[in-house]
């Protein structure tokens, strides 16, 4: 596509990769069909190829307001518009660069500000986070009741008595996941003992929420400081970090891209990169299959968290790992689809999530299952509020049926 | 015989009158009107042309499209539909002083009537999803452009849209039942019925391809077809486009209809492969994708005839899909090949001529040499069994005279199409794009009763005016600057 | 290939009646006369087509004939037959000189037509006089064509009211390897069920039709899948079934013929369509076509097949001219359908010298 972009801006790095994204979109509008916004609100300002527009617009040097940022906030950053692109868009790449010039260009509303910088505060913090929800006030309005159903649960966690293996991992802790569902690394921990690979934990945000939200600066704190710490930790024998939620492993993964410019970090990045995993890509299934006695009359419908297979591009993981140790999926409709919760999205676009969730869900439950298998916390809580059958991370599944 | 072009006659005051009463009947987000919200919408599928609409709608409801003609009607303001602006003749090309009206929020399936094999939709309804809504039934709707996954059926059926199945089972045309159509005076009219055939002129196939210049489709019966029993496709290498295009010929000569016949080039493999990882030999010079549908007898019977035939015609490589995924792999590389070849180049000009197949290798090989001559790459993707022809032209919009070099390119192609005795245009339709070489195509005559059609549906000229059909005027204008072997193509005209 | 271009001289005729304001009543083989209305113009002259035949082009490779429009059906189907192909419509002949021009005009389809396509399905290209003695060409001979309106399918079935046709270009199709015929004995309620049925699936079908307690099942294609799908039909395997689909074709069946003098009707309908309107009917693509021998008053059938999401036509009657000419055999159309007719008919043939009335007694 011709572009335009103003001389001063063209000459940065940003600039000049804006430009290549901007250029290698040929506006054929393919994404706009997998595009959970487009689909719902059927505007081309609601779509990947119209985003890219604004973007394009703006650098371009047009008169910018609300509109942009409207449009560019209602993105999930879900990425089923990359994952649908032939030309290879990096739309990821570009709106983050579109994100951090419309903030400079166009101010928020006070309460948009209010709320973003509160969410700031406290969700990439476990300790402030955990507080809050068992005070579970701040977002009684936005986020549903479930909070108060899923605390008590640390208490009923069994205490694990795990042998020392000789291959060891990191495990990320996370922000909001330890206190709002332990049971996932725990049963995480359990899983991988039977794979004879021992977890240590590492805690801490991957960044995401500040990088969502635009805080740039901040993101890049917290990113350095854990690579600082990790490659630390790899000194020790460590093979690697294991991710159970998807959304902090696409992040890490980003670790390159976000310090692409830094000298002293971007090989440092690098390393952490090549070293995170989902905690799909090292189960090994001939092995986890002898040692599961495998519910086959649960019907399990896959919930693909965008972050594992528009970001991480691992699109099947799932449905492999749990076909291939015996379990019997359901089909789905729309397997592309964000649930709508995308990190903040569900607490900054109520009523857009909400009817995401819905469409969702919709779509699993086209084969009656009893049950949704996920492997992000963000989308399973997100879910769970609005489902009538449980939504469960897959290891948990799969640790329930490990054989005594 | 002077035609006078009356796109303009609406007044500042017609659009400001206009604009209220809009405001009166939508809700504030279904207008959008500010450069910042109305620049996106500039361009279609083709981004060669680009004009900023004075407004776009968005309506939600039938009602609400039949009011905003009207009013349309009333202030004389001119409309141009738009369904995902996927077009690649520039059809939904907005004007500076009209309105665009895009039917994107009408995307429900209404109706799917299994043994009537039909379904009702709406015209935003996307191609794919019409097939993906029947599968439970074991039906499909047959037409699938590569654009399926985008596409809506209100612009297959204004632009009579053709895919790779189309050989087989025919176009737009030939899989749709009824319309309903919102006239310029705001009337809601039925075209076709539920049955096979309708009493008087078949309004349905002057509607099909009339790219949006006679009515706005508002509802659409398509046709459904069953799902075959088996169906597998051969993708076989040549290290030679002319042998290609030599067994494309001869499949047909042997009294097989292939499902689909597709062809693509060294360019186009490599391009689509890249994104697809179908298993295409990037090595190969060009590519046939041939699939056979039927029975399991049948197709296990043919796929062996074809496989013995297309060695005989030099394939260097076959490979016959063994399972539905894999066959869809494959027709993945072949769908998603035009935007796939922007990762080999920022911008690529697609063209579509239609030619008699026998011709092929003949053209296959001039379009080469204007390549060489225009020194601009092309890569060749297209639906060789029916004739029709997708070079992609390759070029980079941000140097300067580029584009016009590729235009230029792309006429000649083009006129090679008519010269070789087939058209400007297959399936991608006219638009604004090819509107100068339909003076190549046609006769003044012809062009007047095209005119004269559109004045019987639409006496104002308000539905998307200046596309499709030129001008006589500007067809004798241009007749005066190009002069075809010695020949003006309408001496008839007076010039100006 | 003889070849007669008689183009000039039949162009003469039209811009000569046009000058005088002669009604002109489009002839090919005569064959189908009585489809249409009759002329209610005070003066009319006969335009012959005949007299233009030829055919132009035929590559079998290309799938493509084009030809003059008086040229004999006859004549074309032989040619095609020689290249194991066939014009895939069956278009009826009723008569020993059916002219091409005629088929296309008329625009009827044969039992294939469900599963194949119609006449207007197959039309490509076609070059036409107007009403105004001009000779345009549209469509061409290749298979996609979206360059101008669709004017070649407009004119079939147009009854010769928007132009004379000169030449018509077709997509032909190779002819079926093998064709069988089943038949099986069964209630019309039966029959319908079971066609419907069949019209889901993805057999060779190329006919269902019902008549008189027995379903008749055509396939076609390939030896082996036609032999496969005669074991998933059931019933019995008719001998010499193609004489009978050359009869239902023709008319020449004894259901057309033993017509007790009664008005022939035709019924477009939906497939699903529930016609009952307790005459002997003859039932043809898989359920949405009904012939049928009735007296009862053409408002009641019409509307029956409103009611029923398709229409009604009178095709053939016994009865004295007079009383054919009292109504239009094609059924009403809305109002603003029909303002959209006569506007086309105006910018075609705007003296209203071409058939007229023959469609519809005011077009
Ligand atoms: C990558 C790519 C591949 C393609 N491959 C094919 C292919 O294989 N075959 C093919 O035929 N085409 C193909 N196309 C072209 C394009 O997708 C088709 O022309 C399609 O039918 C356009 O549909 P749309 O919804 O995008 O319509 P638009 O582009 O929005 O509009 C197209 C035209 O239809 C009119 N229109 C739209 N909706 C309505 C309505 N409701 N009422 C009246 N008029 C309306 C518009 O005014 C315009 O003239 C391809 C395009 C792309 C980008
Ligand atoms: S699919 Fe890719 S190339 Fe096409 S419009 Fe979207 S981003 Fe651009
Ligand atoms: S990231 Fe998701 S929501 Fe955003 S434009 Fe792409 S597909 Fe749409």
């Amino acid at each position: 596509m011709q572009t335009k972009i103003k001389h001063d801006f063209l000459q940065s790095e940003k600039g000049q990769l804006a430009d290549k994204i901007l250029r290698s979109c040929v506006h054929c509008g393919f994404c706009t069909a997998t595009c959970p916004t487009y689909q719902i609100l059927g505007d081309e300002l609601d779509g990947p190829r119209g985003r890219i527009y604004l973007i394009k617009q703006m650098l371009e040097g047009h008169t910018v307001t609300k509109e942009t940022l409207n449009h560019l906030d209602r993105c999930l950053t879900c990425r089923a518009c990359e994952t649908t692109c032939p030309s290879g868009v990096e739309y990821g790449h570009l709106l983050e660069i579109g994100r951090s010039e419309v903030e400079k260009r166009v101010k928020r509303s006070l309460l948009q500000k209010v709320l973003r910088k509160t969410l700031l505060l406290i969700l990439p913090f476990p300790k402030r986070f955990a507080v809050l929800l068992q005070t579970g006030q701040l977002f009684r309005p936005v986020l549903p009741g479930i909070l108060k159903k899923q605390i008590p649960a640390k208490t009923r966690l069994t205490k694990l008595s795990l042998k020392n293996h000789k291959t060891k991992m990191l495990i990320l802790d996370g922000c909001a996941q330890p206190a709002l569902a332990p049971e996932i690394n725990h049963a995480t921990r359990k899983v991988l003992d039977a794979l004879d690979i021992e977890l240590v934990s590492f805690s801490g945000c991957c960044g995401a929420i500040n990088q969502h939200l635009s805080d740039e600066e901040k993101a890049l704190v917290i990113i350095k400081n854990n690579i600082d710490r990790l490659i630390a930790e790899f000194d020790n024998d460590i093979e690697g970090i294991v991710m159970t939620a998807s959304g902090c492993g696409a992040m890490f993964k980003e670790y390159p891209h976000l310090l692409r410019n830094d000298e002293h970090y971007k090989n440092k990045a690098e390393i952490i990169a090549n070293k995170t995993f989902d905690l799909t890509e090292i189960i090994n299934t001939e092995k986890l299959k002898n040692k599961l006695n495998v519910n086959k009359n649960l019907n399990i419908a896959v919930h693909t968290p965008c972050t594992l297979q528009h970001a991480q591009k691992l699109p099947l993981n799932i449905e492999n790992i749990l076909s291939s140790c015996g379990y019997q999926l359901s089909t789905i409709k729309d397997k592309h689809l964000c649930c709508g919760s995308a990190g903040t999205y569900s607490i900054t676009q109520p009523e857009l999530s909400a009817q995401l969730r819905e469409q969702r869900l919709s779509g699993l439950m086209v084969g009656q299952p009893d049950m949704i298998a996920t492997a992000n916390i963000g989308c399973l809580h997100h879910m769970n509020a609005g489902s009538t059958v449980p939504v469960r991370h897959w290891v948990e599944i799969v640790a329930e049926n490990l054989k005594p | 015989m002077r035609y006078h072009c009356r796109m303009t006659r609406a007044t500042k005051d017609n659009r400001k009158s206009l604009r209220k009463q809009l405001h009166q009947v939508l809700p504030k987000t279904c207008i959008l009107e500010t450069p910042e919200q109305t620049i996106p919408y500039e361009s279609d599928g083709l981004t060669a042309y680009q004009q900023k609409p004075w407004m776009v709608v968005l309506p939600e409801s039938i009602e609400q499209v039949q009011t905003i003609i009207r009013l349309c009607h009333k202030e004389g303001v001119p409309v141009v539909a738009r369904g995902a602006g996927t077009g690649l003749s520039g059809g939904a090309l907005p004007l500076a002083n009209g309105l665009l009206l895009s039917l994107a929020k009408f995307n429900r399936i209404l109706d799917i009537n299994p043994a009537n094999r039909s379904a009702t939709v709406e015209p935003g309804v996307r191609n794919l999803a019409i097939s993906e809504a029947v599968e439970k039934f074991n039906l499909y709707y047959a037409p699938d452009p590569s654009s399926q996954i985008a596409c809506t059926i209100g612009g297959n059926v204004a632009e009579n849209a053709g895919g790779v199945h189309c050989l087989k089972y025919g176009l737009t045309v030939h899989n749709i039942l009824q319309l309903k159509i919102i006239t310029i005076d705001g009337e809601l009219i039925t075209i076709g019925s539920q049955a096979l055939d309708t009493p008087g002129y078949d309004l349905l196939a002057l509607m099909t391809g009339s790219e949006g210049m006679l009515g706005i489709i508002v509802e659409v019966i398509v046709k459904l077809l069953p799902r075959p029993e088996q169906a597998q496709v051969i993708l076989a290498a040549f290290d030679d486009v002319v042998k290609a295009g030599e067994a494309v010929g001869a499949i047909i000569a042997e009294g097989i209809i292939p499902a689909g016949l597709e062809m693509m080039d060294n360019p186009a493999i490599c391009a689509a492969e890249d994104y697809a990882h179908a298993g295409y030999p990037v090595d190969a010079e060009a590519i046939l994708l041939c699939e056979l549908d039927g029975t399991n007898e049948e197709v296990t019977e043919q796929i062996q005839f074809v496989e013995n035939l297309l060695t005989q015609k030099g394939a260097t490589s076959l490979r016959t899909s063994q399972n539905t995924a894999e066959r869809l792999k494959l027709w993945l590389g072949r769908k998603s090949a035009f935007p796939a070849v922007g990762r080999i180049s920022p911008d690529y000009y697609c063209m579509d001529g239609t030619i008699p197949r026998h011709q092929l290798p003949f053209i296959l090989q001039k379009i080469s040499d204007l390549s060489k001559e225009y020194n601009l790459l092309v890569a060749n993707v297209f639906h060789a069994g029916d004739g029709n022809l997708h070079p992609l032209i390759l070029y980079d919009a941000n140097i300067e005279g580029e584009l016009e070099r590729t235009e230029e390119f792309g006429g000649k192609i083009l006129e090679l199409c008519v010269k070789a005795g087939g058209t400007i245009t297959g399936e991608h339709g006219v638009g604004k794009e090819k509107i100068d070489q339909m003076c190549v195509q046609f006769k003044s005559l012809e062009l007047q009763i095209f005119h004269d059609i559109k004045h019987s549906f639409d006496p104002q000229e308000l539905l998307n005016p200046g596309k499709a059909v030129p001008t006589l005027h500007r067809c004798a204008e241009l007749g005066g600057m190009h002069v075809h072997d010695g020949l003006l193509p309408h001496p008839e005209l007076e010039r100006f | 290939m003889e070849t007669m271009n008689r183009t000039r001289e039949l162009q003469d005729h039209v811009r000569a009646a046009f000058n005088d304001k002669t009604a002109l009543k489009i002839v090919g083989g005569n064959t189908k006369h009585f489809y249409g209305n009759k002329s209610n113009a005070k003066k009319t002259n006969v335009i012959e087509t005949r007299i233009h035949q030829g055919i132009i082009s035929y590559e079998p490779s290309e799938l493509v004939i084009t030809a003059r429009a008086g040229t004999p059906l006859k004549e074309i189907e032989a040619l095609l037959a020689e290249n194991n192909q066939m014009l895939p419509f069956d278009p009826p002949h009723f008569g020993e000189h059916a002219t091409l021009g005629g088929a296309i005009a008329t625009g009827l389809s044969g039992s294939r037509r469900p599963f194949t396509g119609s006449a207007r399905d197959f039309v490509l290209g076609s070059k036409i006089i107007s009403g105004k003695g001009d000779v345009m060409s549209f469509g061409g001979q290749v298979m996609k064509n979206v360059a101008g309106y669709d004017v070649s399918r407009l004119m079939v079935g147009a009854l010769g009211t928007l132009g004379l046709l000169l030449e018509i270009s077709i997509k032909v199709l190779p002819k079926p390897n093998t064709e069988a015929t089943q038949v099986i004995a069964m209630s019309q309620q039966d029959a319908l069920i079971t066609m419907h049925k069949l019209n889901q699936t993805s057999l060779p079908l190329s006919a269902l039709t019902y008549e008189n307690e027995k379903l008749y099942v055509r396939l076609s294609g390939a030896l082996s899948a036609v032999t496969s799908a005669q074991k998933k039909v059931g019933g019995e395997t008719l001998l010499h079934a193609e004489k009978l689909w050359q009869e239902i074709n023709e008319q020449t069946f004894s259901f057309f013929t033993e017509s007790n003098n009664k008005p022939l009707w035709r019924l477009s309908v939906p497939y699903i369509a529930n016609i009952d309107l307790n005459e002997n009917s003859l039932i043809d693509w898989a359920g949405a076509l009904y012939w049928i021998h009735s007296d009862k008053k053409a408002e009641e059938i019409q509307q029956h097949a409103i009611e029923q999401g398709g229409s009604a036509m009178l095709f053939r009657t016994h009865q004295v001219k007079a009383e054919k000419n009292a109504q239009d055999c094609f059924m009403p159309l809305p109002a603003k359908i029909k303002q959209l007719h006569v506007n086309l008919k105006m910018r075609f043939d705007p003296r209203g010298i071409l058939n007229y009335g023959r469609l519809y007694s005011d077009l």
